[in-house]
């Protein structure tokens, strides 16, 4: 009996590993093995094709540390985050709420949310630029304003955090939907009986129950605006008086590591989104257990 | 059933994503079972096209890769490679990658010893590749051929791909900048067409008379250097960089001149403001009627050519002198064909190269209307290739003051920083001076690490 299940066991660890390994070699191959390299990189200066790479130390760090347009990229990449990523939740929330409901039309809005998700970041950034431009775009000619949405270094980088809004609000919608999905009605009826309104049963029925949802788009979603880039390359070029004021850490990543070639000091710059990234993901993690609820 | 509905969409969507991750242009077949959900997958499509492309392209023996980065040169360029095919029954086949991805996938290819045959080569990087080896030492074969003789091309070409003694590639053309006007603004506000008598002062002083509520009198970005400044600088006496590509001219009070000019014009109104420059480019101001002038180099003649109103109402002329028509300049560059060190097929390479390099193919080239060549005295007839501008306004611009555009081995490193510097004097004309020798100094600095 116990030899039998001893080899069940040995089956089961065998197939297991099997089922796995594609995503396993996947993993390694394009996730963890660039990612170590990187790391290592981090403390080369780079030689030309790769051939010749110089091992610095801590050099590319204490460069990092003292870089200006490094802290300006990190503050710029924080603001598009701080606007990006609560906007993009709470609106979406909204919206799940409301496309849960009976409606007539339901699926037509669901998929017109979701319809930016599937469109490629460059051609949206072309739209925005039209829409967005100061004497030609659609925004300022029907309200008959004059403002620099993407030229003035005050607030380009908020208008680059509205199209980013604007794109993943039907992603976030989709996974709201489905943790929606899981409530059970009986609660909503409770509560109606009880007295209470729409309002209510939101903020005392809805979000606590989904609420590892809502953690996990959190999450995620600070991951990704933290990691901004194609919206920002697209629409900001050198001659805009905005573009020290919108370049993100990834845009100093790509400038220093494939417009200069200087791989070395570019992994650093990412080395230190991903150190950054990671503290924040911690904090999260460690926050949760205040208001996240798992049944 | 709302379960269902997503699960379809989310499903068509994963089809999508993975369509674009084996970067085939495949049509959007493979979601088509998901019925009514097809519409974003149509529309997700025509994008997907546009994705990046994933290779440079890499040397395969007995066939020819060929890989350069304008489309709009292709069908030209195809027509003479096929030629070359028919004499010397090799197959060879251009792929065309887009400006932007050209550069870094080439420096991938590189790294990874995967080039195309034969390519394109820039001033940009030139140095760079010669210097490590990645390019076919090309100095013998062209000593051994009787098609091939540099003294034929222009002079800063030919260098440009010199390193060591040693030539690495064979110059494929040549580009002028001229003076881009509107006729239509022209004749609205009563001013005679440019023409060779121009001096910069004039070109200031017509500006402002072109300029009036619904457009202004000519635009220029910071980064409009070779199609702007760089010319001016070169023509009033200044330099950007010394000739042995050590010291920066930007504080030369020749240079700070020309770059006052174009800083006065903003500040007076004649030039549209930054903000509105860096978000519409000068080119495309012309091809909108907003802009009576535009200084362009003739690369950009394809372009103008496919836009309706640029050639209903636009034509070109060559650019103004300072003081005496002899110091008309005219900044160029050109290309070079060069082959990958590693290539398989050394030898059709060259055969290729050679070909492209010889008289018959550049008078080709410049008749097809691909662009004028390197090969001096071929030119002519490019001036034929298109019929709504007189195109001599940048053939005559070849008898200027050829001046090779400014470079070093990191030439983007300065010149980058030189575009952002700028900004400033572009908003405040009275800092010109000030900027310029900021920019000089941090050039500079940027030269000795080199």
């Amino acid at each position: 009996m116990k030899k039998k299940a001893s080899s069940r066991q040995k089956s089961e660890f065998l197939w297991g590993w099997l089922f796995i390994l594609p995503t396993m070699i996947g993993l390694i191959v394009l996730n963890i093995y660039p990612m170590i390299d990187t790391i290592k990189q981090s403390f080369y200066k780079t030689g030309d094709f790769g051939k010749g790479s110089k091992f610095v130390g801590l050099a590319n760090y204490q460069k990092v540390f003292g870089d200006a347009e490094v802290w300006q990229a990190l503050g710029n990449t924080a603001k598009y985050a701080i606007v990006e990523v609560p906007f993009s939740i709470v609106i979406a929330l909204l919206l799940a709420v409301l496309l849960n409901k009976k409606l007539k039309g339901r699926d037509v809005f669901r998929t017109v949310f979701f319809l930016p998700m599937v469109v490629a970041p460059a051609a949206i950034a072309m739209v925005w630029k039209w829409l967005y431009n100061s004497n030609f775009g659609l925004i300022n000619n029907i309200f008959n304003i004059k403002v620099n949405w993407i030229s003035d270094p005050k607030i380009a980088i908020y208008s680059i955090a509205v199209i980013g809004i604007w794109s993943v609000l039907g992603y976030n919608m989709v996974l709201f939907l489905a943790g929606l999905q899981e409530v059970p009605r009986d609660y909503y009826e409770a509560a109606s009986l009880d007295g209470a309104n729409g309002w209510q049963q939101l903020i005392n029925i809805t979000i606590p129950l989904i609420s590892p949802t809502i953690f996990f788009v959190i999450v995620t979603r600070v991951i990704a605006a933290m990691q901004v880039f194609d919206v920002i390359y697209m629409l900001i070029d050198l001659n805009n008086p905005a573009w020290k004021k919108t370049e993100s850490l990834v845009f100093l990543f790509y400038k220093y590591s494939f417009e200069q070639s200087k791989k070395g000091y570019g992994a650093t710059v990412v080395v230190l989104l991903l150190a950054v990234i990671l503290i924040l993901t911690v904090i999260q993690l460690i926050g949760q257990k205040k208001w996240v609820h798992y049944e | 059933m709302k379960k269902k509905a997503i699960a379809i969409l989310l499903s068509a969507v994963t089809a999508i994503s993975m369509i674009g991750c084996a970067g085939a242009a495949a049509p959007a077949a493979p979601a088509a079972p998901a019925a009514e959900e097809a519409a974003p997958a149509e529309e997700a499509a025509p994008a997907e096209e546009e994705a990046a492309p994933e290779s440079i392209g890499s040397s395969v023996e007995g066939e020819l890769s060929v890989t350069i980065w304008d489309e709009g040169q292709r069908p030209g360029l195809q027509q003479i490679v096929d030629e070359w095919s028919e004499q010397s029954g090799v197959k060879a086949t251009i792929q065309v990658v887009d400006w932007n991805y050209y550069w870094t996938l080439l420096e991938a290819g590189a790294t990874g010893g995967e080039l195309p045959d034969v390519f394109w080569m820039h001033s940009n990087v030139a140095q760079k590749y010669m210097e490590n080896d990645q390019l076919l030492d090309l100095t013998d074969k062209i000593a051994a051929s009787d098609k091939i003789d540099m003294a034929n091309y222009y002079e800063g070409i030919v260098k440009l791909y010199q390193s060591d003694g040693k030539q690495y590639a064979v110059p494929k053309d040549i580009d002028t900048i001229a003076l881009w006007y509107n006729k239509t603004i022209f004749d609205e506000m009563g001013v005679p067409y440019p023409d060779d008598t121009w001096t910069w002062d004039d070109f200031a002083a017509n500006a402002k008379k072109l300029t009036n509520d619904d457009h202004w009198g000519y635009a220029i970005a910071p980064g409009n250097n070779q199609e702007g400044y760089y010319n001016t600088i070169y023509s009033m006496g200044g330099y950007v960089i010394s000739d042995d590509k050590k010291t920066s001219g930007m504080d030369d009070p020749n240079t700070i001149k020309a770059m006052k000019l174009f800083t006065d014009m903003i500040a007076d109104g004649s030039c549209p403001d930054l903000a509105t420059v860096s978000e519409t480019a000068p080119n495309e101001l012309l091809c909108a009627g907003k802009v009576a002038m535009s200084i362009n180099g003739s690369w950009m003649l394809a372009g103008y050519r496919d836009n309706e109103y640029a050639a209903a109402n636009c034509d070109v002329a060559v650019l103004p002198f300072t003081s005496t028509p002899d110091d008309r300049v005219s900044i160029y560059n050109g290309l070079g064909w060069a082959a990958a060190a590693n290539t398989k097929n050394p030898e059709a390479a060259w055969s290729l190269i050679e070909y492209l390099g010889s008289k018959e193919a550049q008078l080709k080239q410049a008749e097809l209307g691909v662009t004028m060549s390197a090969y001096m005295g071929t030119s002519d007839a490019w001036v034929n290739s298109v019929s709504c501008f007189d195109l001599n306004g940048h053939m005559k611009m070849l008898d200027a003051k050829l001046v090779f555009r400014p470079y070093s081995r990191d030439t983007t490193v300065w010149e980058d920083m030189m575009i952002e510097k700028l900004q400033e004097c572009w908003t405040d004309a009275s800092k010109t001076e000030d900027v310029c020798k900021d920019i000089a100094a941090e050039m500079n600095a940027d030269l000795a690490e080199e």
